[in-house]
């Protein structure tokens, strides 16, 4: 390696170990890392950029890639970085927009914790800029088509799949198991939450009959995915992914907490909900009807709820005092407005 | 006005401080915690001037919702933190129970809830409350 380049190589006992790792992996005999940073944001995974260059072998070349562990604190209802390896491995071969997963280590000893590397894909992310800046998404339908059709591609993924038996099984009836759950989580807390209690019991007494079991991704929204000029490269943060009614996927996707800047455009302040939907109806066959959609909508207001309250609870009494924890404690606020708004347009 | 600054009045201050002179002198990967403290002062400063009549007409409004459905628990004399919590209870449990799956009551439910929830996201995040939108057809 010329001398200009070896000073790029970033030699800190992480970036060197996992350089080792690749070695192994990548059946190469010089393996260096050029870059090695903590990627911002995920208050639940740890992201880290990494480049590398390998001299040799079947991966001889330079690697542009992501690293994924935990975070220090990890959220119980998420899966652990070999599940996530798994479903992100079954989503790529399906044909998922999705980075592709490289390499798995379970060895502890690497890191110090779990995590798995996977490629990086070109693009941004940000909910809040790409409902904004018109000149990120030049054709919003033509994007939102694109997302529903690949949901739909998710969605086509159906037990059992042997390679995803590390995910929980299906519950025979989701949305009734969500309920139960959620008021489970509720009465452990210190306080009462009549409006959620009140979408809660709505969502109770007009559950639908059950559908398809499928791969649902728990986590399909804006701010989610990356988009490389104007276009779709890839969907992220699978450690939510398993197996349910795949309706969830779309109420979560619309719900009007997920547009941003941009609550007037229903599909995730991209687009109007049409070019969704024809996205996904052209790749799954079947549209969802309206009223379908305004319960998952709900549904989706009481899970961002859940999940609020579960990340004011770490700050207040988890013994992990942060200012972002504690102002994500205040959206339920916000939640519990759209939860009733979306009740008394039902109503209407 | 009183003569000297109130608790609200020194967070404003305090707040307008933290935008004006110090956010632009804070380096880009900081900028967003700036932000942050910003947000959290603005949320303590309406609380503080909003948040003691917000609870007392909620308190109000859950004690009618339970008189409506024969739910009422007895009245408490405690602070009103403590009745708060003990009527939000109450609701949780009678929602639970249908108590409100009435259609005339249910309507009532929906619309005494509401109210609250605009009164603490004008606390939260007022930005959040919708104006004439909110009764237009979807």
């Amino acid at each position: 390696m010329p001398e200009a380049l070896r000073e790029h190589v970033v030699d800190t006992p992480e970036a060197t170990a996992l350089a080792r790792w690749l070695e192994g992996e990548m059946r190469a005999h010089d393996v260096r890392v050029t870059r090695y940073e903590r990627l911002p944001g995920g208050a639940i995974q740890d992201n880290f950029l990494l480049d590398v260059d390998v001299a040799d072998g079947p991966f001889r070349g330079t690697h542009a890639l992501v690293l994924r562990t935990d975070a220090p604190t990890a959220v119980a209802a998420s899966l652990t970085r070999a599940q996530e390896f798994a479903v992100l491995r079954v989503a790529h071969d399906a044909g998922v927009a999705a980075p592709k997963p490289l390499f798995l280590c379970r060895d502890r000893r690497v890191i110090g914790r779990e995590y798995f590397v996977m490629e990086r894909l070109p693009g941004i992310a940000p909910g809040h800029r790409l409902t904004r800046e018109a000149a990120l998404v030049p054709d919003g339908d033509a994007l939102a088509r694109a997302l529903g059709a690949n949901l739909a591609k998710i969605h086509a993924i159906r037990p059992p799949i042997a390679v995803l038996d590390v995910l929980p099984p299906p519950a025979a009836d989701p949305a009734r198991a969500t309920i139960a759950e959620y008021r489970g989580y509720l009465d452990g807390l210190e306080d009462a939450y009549p409006a959620l209690e009140c979408a809660l019991r709505w969502c109770d007494v007009h559950a639908q009959s059950s559908h398809d079991v499928t791969l649902v991704h728990r986590d399909y929204r804006t701010g989610n995915y990356l988009v490389d000029a104007g276009w779709l490269t890839g969907v992220l943060d699978w450690e939510f992914a398993g197996f349910g009614d795949p309706r969830e996927d779309l109420g979560w996707f619309t719900a009007r907490c997920w547009r941003f800047a941009a609550p007037g455009r229903e599909a995730g302040g991209i687009a109007a909900l049409e070019p969704f939907l024809d996205g996904y109806e052209s790749v799954a066959g079947w549209r969802i009807a309206r009223a379908d959609l305004d319960y998952w909508q709900l549904m989706a207001h009481l899970r961002w709820a859940i999940i609020a309250l579960q990340q004011a609870q770490r700050h207040r009494a988890g013994g992990e005092r942060s200012l972002e924890l504690a102002l994500t404690g205040r959206i339920v606020h916000e939640l519990e407005y759209e939860a009733l708004q979306l009740l008394a347009q039902i109503a209407r | 006005m009183s003569d000297i600054s109130d608790a609200a009045d020194l967070i404003a201050t305090a707040r307008d401080a933290l935008l004006a002179e110090l956010l632009p002198a804070l380096p880009k990967e900081r900028r967003y915690t700036g932000l942050m403290i910003a947000n959290a002062m603005a949320i303590a400063v309406r609380e503080e001037r909003l948040g003691f009549d917000a609870a007392r007409s909620e308190a109000a409004r859950l004690r009618n919702l339970l008189d409506a459905v024969g739910a009422s628990p007895m009245r408490a004399a405690d602070p009103i933190d403590t009745e708060l919590a003990t009527l939000r209870a109450c609701v949780r449990d009678a929602v639970r129970n249908g108590r409100f799956d009435d259609p005339e009551c249910w309507k009532m439910l929906v619309a005494a809830l509401m109210h609250t929830a605009s009164d603490r996201v004008a606390i939260s995040n007022p930005k959040a409350l919708r104006g004439e939108a909110a009764a237009a057809p979807r």
